[in-house]
């Protein structure tokens, strides 16, 4: 009986085989499957940033990838049992994860990220003097925003909704906002802004691996495929793709 | 109002090809479950001695706890424990997750419906020279059937809609598309009306069947 349990598990486990007969080695790869653009399903098919960057490590690697989709409560669970190698669902490096285990070079950079029009002087933080700059409510950089405005030079307003409005009809000269979330924003809305300058108060995502033999194995491999597709451009590209701004520079 | 009736439309057989892992989840469940319910309804009224005492711990677990916690002590806690139990996958823990859990309940619909029936059938049995157990199987049970089954539909349509926990181990149901659909077109409403429209069309269906199987069981008792 559970034999023909494990067969129609089998059947349903969620498989993309990106590899023919050269694939030397299967990873397992788990994500929620519900996280617009990185991993989603559009007419059954998943796809997304992730699936995208996984699909180049494997040609690259000689990998067969296999995704697990699950709800996200249940990711590291899988993770820790065995069940799949790696997360990819943006998952922030923390000190507490980092403590328990391996990662793999960050592959998106995310953090505080000054938004403005296109065509703006504003090219980044330095710039803000003088302006007025909008942040949403409940977000934290309007401390963040203080503690890089020493002499109280930037005019901070704060906003429920409707920032990329206000912006938009130039009652601001620019909003903060994380950077992923903006370039989603942009893209989706096809609004006429820029990311100025480089983000502060970085976080970086990585894919967390299993602290053992096989992570260890892992954890070279992935950087050195990641290593490559920094070099010749493949990982900006298949962030421009998604995003049209590249998430995965420092 | 904004909705989207294409979209809608083309949502529903989409996620009716989940419907089969489901359902497949949802009987496979069942059996199983009227399996142990019915040998523990048996210990607990026979009151066998030490198994009774099992039972009645088995039971208290299974209906004190939630069933998603459940589960993840079954699919993520026991493996950390047993490294042999990694073996199980997804959707056989689904499956014995549900199992254990909805047959405490049946158990006890079950175990109510014999003692429903008059002491006297036992008596009469025992009378012949037919030993308790199998009185109960030849003589009580299915009379008992008649009453449980109001009360065992009950829990095996709350054990079809329970499935859509099973995404929390990474089983791909119902569910678990539709929230993967509307997470990439933002059309909650349709996703979700859709996918509940399915589960109710699939309880009215299994209604149906238990209206029909209650009359048959009902044919010996009209006058």
């Amino acid at each position: 009986m559970l034999k023909s349990l494990r067969n129609a598990a089998v059947a349903l486990t969620l498989t993309l085989a990106t590899q023919g007969a050269m694939a030397t080695e299967t990873v397992k790869v788990g994500m929620s499957g519900t996280y617009f653009p990185f991993t989603f399903v559009k007419k059954d098919q998943l796809q997304g940033f992730e699936v995208d960057v996984w699909n180049e490590v494997a040609k690259r690697n000689d990998y067969s990838v296999e995704f697990v989709t699950s709800n996200f409560s249940g990711l590291f669970g899988l993770l820790e049992s065995g069940r799949i190698d790696t997360i990819s669902n943006q998952i922030t490096m923390t000190d507490a994860r980092k403590a328990r285990y391996l990662f793999a070079d960050a592959y998106v950079v995310d953090g505080a990220q000054v938004v403005t029009r296109k065509g703006s002087d504003i090219k980044g933080l330095a710039d803000l003097k003088g302006k007025t700059v909008a942040v949403n409510l409940g977000s934290n950089y309007e401390q963040l925003l203080r503690a890089n405005d020493v002499n109280n030079e930037i005019t901070i307003k704060t906003y429920d909704t409707g920032i990329e409005q206000e912006l938009m009809l130039g009652r601001i000269d620019a909003f903060v906002m994380d950077r992923v979330s903006s370039a989603q924003l942009i893209k989706e809305h096809n609004l006429p802004f820029v990311q100025a300058g480089d983000t502060f108060e970085t976080i970086e995502n990585a894919w967390p691996l299993l602290n053992n033999a096989k992570g260890e194995k892992l954890q070279a491999e992935l950087n050195s495929a990641l290593t490559a597709m920094r070099a010749d451009g493949t990982l900006g590209a298949i962030s421009n793709k998604w995003f049209d701004a590249d998430i995965t520079a420092k | 109002m904004n909705f989207d009736v294409t979209y809608f439309l083309e949502m529903i057989p989409l996620l009716l090809g989940y419907l089969g892992l489901t359902m497949k989840m949802a009987s496979l469940g069942l059996v199983f479950a009227l399996i142990l319910a019915v040998n523990m309804a048996v210990v607990r009224v026979l009151k066998v001695p030490l198994l009774d005492w099992l039972v009645q711990l088995f039971i208290s677990f299974f209906r004190g706890t939630p069933l998603l916690v459940q589960l993840f002590l079954l699919y993520y806690g026991l493996p950390q424990m047993f490294p042999l139990m990694v073996g199980i996958d997804a959707f056989s823990a689904a499956v014995i997750g549900l199992s254990l859990h909805f047959s405490a309940y049946m158990a006890e619909s079950i175990r109510a419906a014999i003692l429903g029936i008059d002491k006297s059938q036992m008596e009469a049995a025992l009378s012949i020279g037919q030993s308790p157990l199998m009185a109960m199987r030849r003589i009580i049970l299915p009379q008992a059937a008649r009453i449980a089954l109001p009360s065992l539909m009950n829990q095996f349509v709350d054990m079809i809609k329970s499935t859509s926990l099973a995404f929390t181990l990474g089983v791909a149901e119902l569910m678990a598309r539709a929230q993967m659909e509307a997470s990439s077109s933002f059309r909650f409403f349709e996703c979700f009306l859709a996918v509940a429209l399915i589960y109710w069309a699939v309880v009215v269906l299994f209604t149906q069947l238990q209206n029909r199987l209650e009359k048959h069981l009902n044919r010996a008792y009209q006058r």
